[in-house]
């Protein structure tokens, strides 16, 4: 079924185009890829999927409910959570901490409610007690970090920041998984150990939608495909599809045929 | 009426202008370095007190020009080792709160080491014209105001040639843009830190100089312009030099009719309530350019 | 190892001090210095939660002391509220105004927040200098009530007027705060705010409302900053408009650097030893005939910053590191 469907979505930004009339749709339990050349407008669709960017046209639906306009925590409490092109975890916490501020339930208290809780509950009954500290260390298991979980989070080398990043947005608990250039950066051992992670996380039930520009990720994990082109969608299909389509290749090889602003 | 309003206009141009003064400095070395100083307007009292002991020496139109000229390199020279040696070490290491602390820090010695030194009584700056007034049609005002008004009106212009047709002024501008492009570009950073810290705190003592002949000089008078220029830095777009000439105008002015229209108490509020107003609206500042969230 | 029973004992030494110090040194300059520090602890706490902890760069924050002070004091004048009440009244108003200066914070930072915030405790101080009906302008109010009095039989009841007093009552108030603060900051609502300060988009996207957030621990911090304004109108019985100076907040800002930023005992240490060197260097006056504290106050800030970031306690963490092997 459809779990995420954006249709004509466009974003603007001044004089520029970023987002053109972007129609999507993200089947439950799948990975679909997203790709197409620096600037074609990837990751200003996820940002406008996760409430960063307001569409100046169209709508974003999570399970058939309008979601675009709402904010980013939001929408991560409803189910959808995201990684960044550049990485933004917390510095200055313990990779452990890190985590555990992913594990807090934001989605049935509002603010003021958890701070009520913070003074009133026992600290073992918090996440960021005894209860907090199993269920974050699973999670850093999961993604082979739990070694370095009192480290302070800037003490990490990149590949593992990034695996940091995928972990605090696990432990949120998402129906939905936006990775946004998961390998970049990484060299080809970390690329494949990031394969690994993402497709464990997909065999748990979690629909993945991944940019990536590293091509034997993408073709490698994704049941699908979507191709983005100066903020259109110029193609859509399986991995092989994808790979012989004509008007990707020449996207990715260059030519301003069919160019515009 | 109707003179009386000119009147007030004028004055606050003519106050204006040395809020655009020191407040191009201070949003120069914030355009370039991301230095936010909080003792820029002490910059401008340490240029106010040179000129106060430099008429000792020399009196009258000489002295007047002169102190002008001994306010801009005497804090031109402390910019050039504050920055050097306070915060140049800071720059590649900490974060911007610590850079704010600093200058805060900064603040606070300069504000009180300069009641020490030089006593808290205030002093003024003779006014070689002997308060001559000028009658204008419609309204009038001292001799001497109006020079200052000149001079500034003079300065930003030669500073807007710097920045537009010299070579180095234009590399501030590039670093201004973009650090790494310019670095890449064969510009020399270090060099234009330093010129840059310079030069803003030299229009800060020179503005200085300007507030003291216009109003008076005592140690603390340094908090006030500092406020007032991140309230018009703030408006004009932090590192907007255009934008930092608009808003010292309009401060300026705005200050000087609210003052007198709407009470003179609050007078110094006006300028808060100005950029409190713009900024819960525009979080940039009215010039300060589309701020994607990604930065 | 035998640290944890020594550990306990240095402890149970140390409340023992603390308890019995007014006893033990009975000069009431020194208990009202102690007083002193009492109330600036709470206000170096209160600024700590918002810059240390959430990022927040408040250069208003003596705006939220004035407020409670000048409300508790008005109250018990013109309205003849018990003391006791104006106490938490004072800081429930303040934290209204918490509201007012926590708004900006929302998609403001840096220099930008700081000088709003420095524009609204401005804007306040000129408010209470000139609305003379009110509170008597740059007079200020004076004869302010003290605490009153608890009376438990007919012959005894214990006043508050003195220094050793009002010590015991600012000791419960400090202690209970800091014992709150350590809750909440280790907690899930301390997570999140410490989350903010690092990255508030990345924040967002863990379901963080990032707004409501700051605005909470606004109106926190500005409860606890109001209700040590109300202790000090209560205590020295005499404030004016100079109590929301930029000058105040500065004050507070570098006994927080000093201490130590974002930590729990940072903010105690920085008021308490900013506060007996600041009246030591009064002394100091008398015989060199200049005041020279502020100086040294703004040396010290710098030498802070660039010599010894994370303060006295950050020092004397790196000092202790060592020797744990789990760094917890």
């Amino acid at each position: 079924m459809i779990l995420l469907e954006g249709k004509n979505l466009t974003k603007r930004f001044g004089g520029l185009l970023a987002v053109k009339d972007v129609d999507f749709a993200l089947q439950s339990d799948e990975i679909l890829g997203l790709i197409g050349p620096n600037g074609a407008g990837k990751t200003t669709l996820v940002n406008l999927i996760t409430g960063y960017y307001a569409p100046n046209a169209g709508v974003i639906l999570y399970r058939g409910k309008a979601i675009s306009g709402l904010k980013p925590h939001a929408i991560n409490n409803m189910g959808i959570a995201r990684t960044f092109q550049i990485v933004r975890i917390f510095h200055k916490l313990t990779v452990l901490d890190n985590v555990r501020s992913g594990l807090v339930d934001r989605r049935t208290r509002p603010p003021w409610k958890v701070a009520l809780d913070s003074l009133v509950k026992k600290r073992e009954n918090q996440v960021t007690g005894r209860l907090g500290e199993e269920r974050a260390i699973q999670l850093l298991e999961f993604v082979g970090l739990a070694a370095y979980r009192h480290e302070l989070a800037d003490n990490l080398p990149y590949a593992y920041c990034k695996r940091l990043e995928i972990a605090r947005a696990l432990a949120t608990q998402p129906k939905i998984l936006l990775l946004d250039e998961p390998s970049a950066g990484l060299n080809p051992k970390e690329q494949n150990d990031q394969i690994a992670i993402i497709k464990s996380i997909s065999g748990r039930g979690i629909t993945i939608l991944i940019i990536e520009h590293v091509m034997k990720v993408i073709m490698d994990i994704s049941h699908r495909i979507m191709v983005l082109h100066y903020g259109e969608k110029i193609a859509e299909g399986t991995p092989e599809e994808i790979y012989k389509n004509e008007k990707v290749v020449q996207a990715y090889l260059g030519g301003e045929a069919g160019a515009h602003n | 009426m109707e003179s009386l309003f000119l009147q007030q206009v004028l004055n606050g141009l003519i106050v204006g202008s040395v809020y655009c003064l020191i407040a191009i400095g201070l949003t120069m070395i914030f355009g370039v370095m991301r230095i936010s100083n909080f003792a820029h307007g002490d910059f401008s009292m340490l240029g106010a007190y040179f000129a106060i002991y430099f008429v000792l020496f020399l009196s009258g139109w000489a002295g007047w020009v002169g102190s002008l000229v001994v306010a801009a390199v005497g804090v031109g020279l402390i910019g050039f080792f504050v920055e050097r040696f306070l915060f140049r070490p800071l720059l590649t290491r900490w974060t911007d709160i610590d850079i704010i602390m600093l200058s805060i820090g900064l603040f606070i010695l300069l504000e009180n080491g300069a009641r020490l030194f030089f006593g808290a009584t205030p002093e003024m700056i003779p006014d070689p014209f002997q308060s001559k007034t000028i009658n204008f049609l419609l309204f009038s005002t001292s001799e001497i105001r109006l020079i200052c008004l000149l001079f500034s009106c003079i300065a930003i212009f030669l500073l807007q040639l710097f920045l537009t047709k010299t070579k180095t002024g234009v590399a501030i501008r590039a670093t201004s843009q973009n650090r790494n492009a310019a670095a890449l570009m064969g510009i020399n950073i270090s060099f234009i830190y330093s010129l840059t810290f310079v030069v803003g705190s030299a229009l800060a003592g020179l503005g200085g100089v300007l507030y003291g002949t216009i109003f008076a000089v005592f140690p603390m008078m340094g908090a006030m312009p500092t406020l007032k220029a991140f309230a018009v830095t703030i408006l004009g777009g932090m590192g907007n030099i255009r934008g930092a000439v608009f808003g010292g105008f309009i401060l300026g002015v705005a200050e000087t009719l609210g003052g007198n229209y709407v009470s003179m108490q609050y007078k110094n509020a006006i300028g808060f309530v100005i950029v409190i107003l713009v900024l819960l609206v525009i979080p940039q500042g009215l010039f300060g350019g589309r701020e994607k969230k990604w930065g | 190892m035998n640290r944890k029973p020594l550990k306990s004992l240095f402890i149970i030494l140390g409340i023992l001090i603390v308890l019995a110090l007014p006893l033990i040194i009975r000069d009431r300059y020194f208990q009202h210095l102690l007083v002193l520090s009492g109330i600036f602890i709470l206000l170096t706490s209160s600024w700590n939660l918002l810059a240390g902890y959430s990022g927040l760069l408040n250069l208003g924050h003596a705006a939220f002391f004035g407020i409670g002070g000048y409300s508790s004091a008005l109250l018990a004048l013109k309205l003849n509220l018990s003391p006791w009440v104006g106490l938490p009244l004072g800081g429930a108003i303040a934290s209204l105004f918490g509201i007012l200066l926590g708004i900006p914070s929302f998609r403001l930072s840096g220099p930008y927040l700081a000088i709003t915030t420095i524009g609204f405790c401005e804007i306040l101080r000129l408010v209470a200098m000139n609305w003379v009906s009110l509170t008597r302008g740059s007079l200020g109010l004076y004869g302010i009530p003290p605490l009153t009095p608890l009376n438990f039989s007919t012959n005894f009841s214990i006043k508050f007027v003195s220094e050793q007093n009002a010590y015991y009552v600012i000791l419960i108030f400090v202690s209970l705060t800091l014992i709150l603060l350590n809750r909440l900051v280790h907690s899930e609502f301390g997570i999140g705010l410490k989350s903010i300060r690092e990255d508030e988009l990345g924040s967002q996207s863990i379901g963080i409302d990032t707004s409501r957030y700051k605005l909470t621990v606004f109106m926190i911090s500005a409860f606890l900053a109001g209700f040590a304004g109300s202790f000090y109108a209560h205590y020295v019985r005499l404030i004016s408009p100079e109590m929301m100076g930029l000058s105040e907040t500065f004050n507070i800002l570098t006994m927080v650097m000093v201490g130590g930023l974002g930590t729990l005992f940072g903010p105690v240490v920085g008021a308490i030893l900013l506060t007996f060197l600041s009246e030591g260097l009064r002394f100091l006056e008398d015989f060199v005939k200049i005041d020279i504290r502020f100086v040294i106050y703004g040396g010290l800030l710098m030498a802070t910053i660039l010599f010894m970031r994370n303060g006295i306690v950050g020092l004397f963490k790196e000092v202790a590191k060592p020797k744990e092997s789990n760094g917890r």
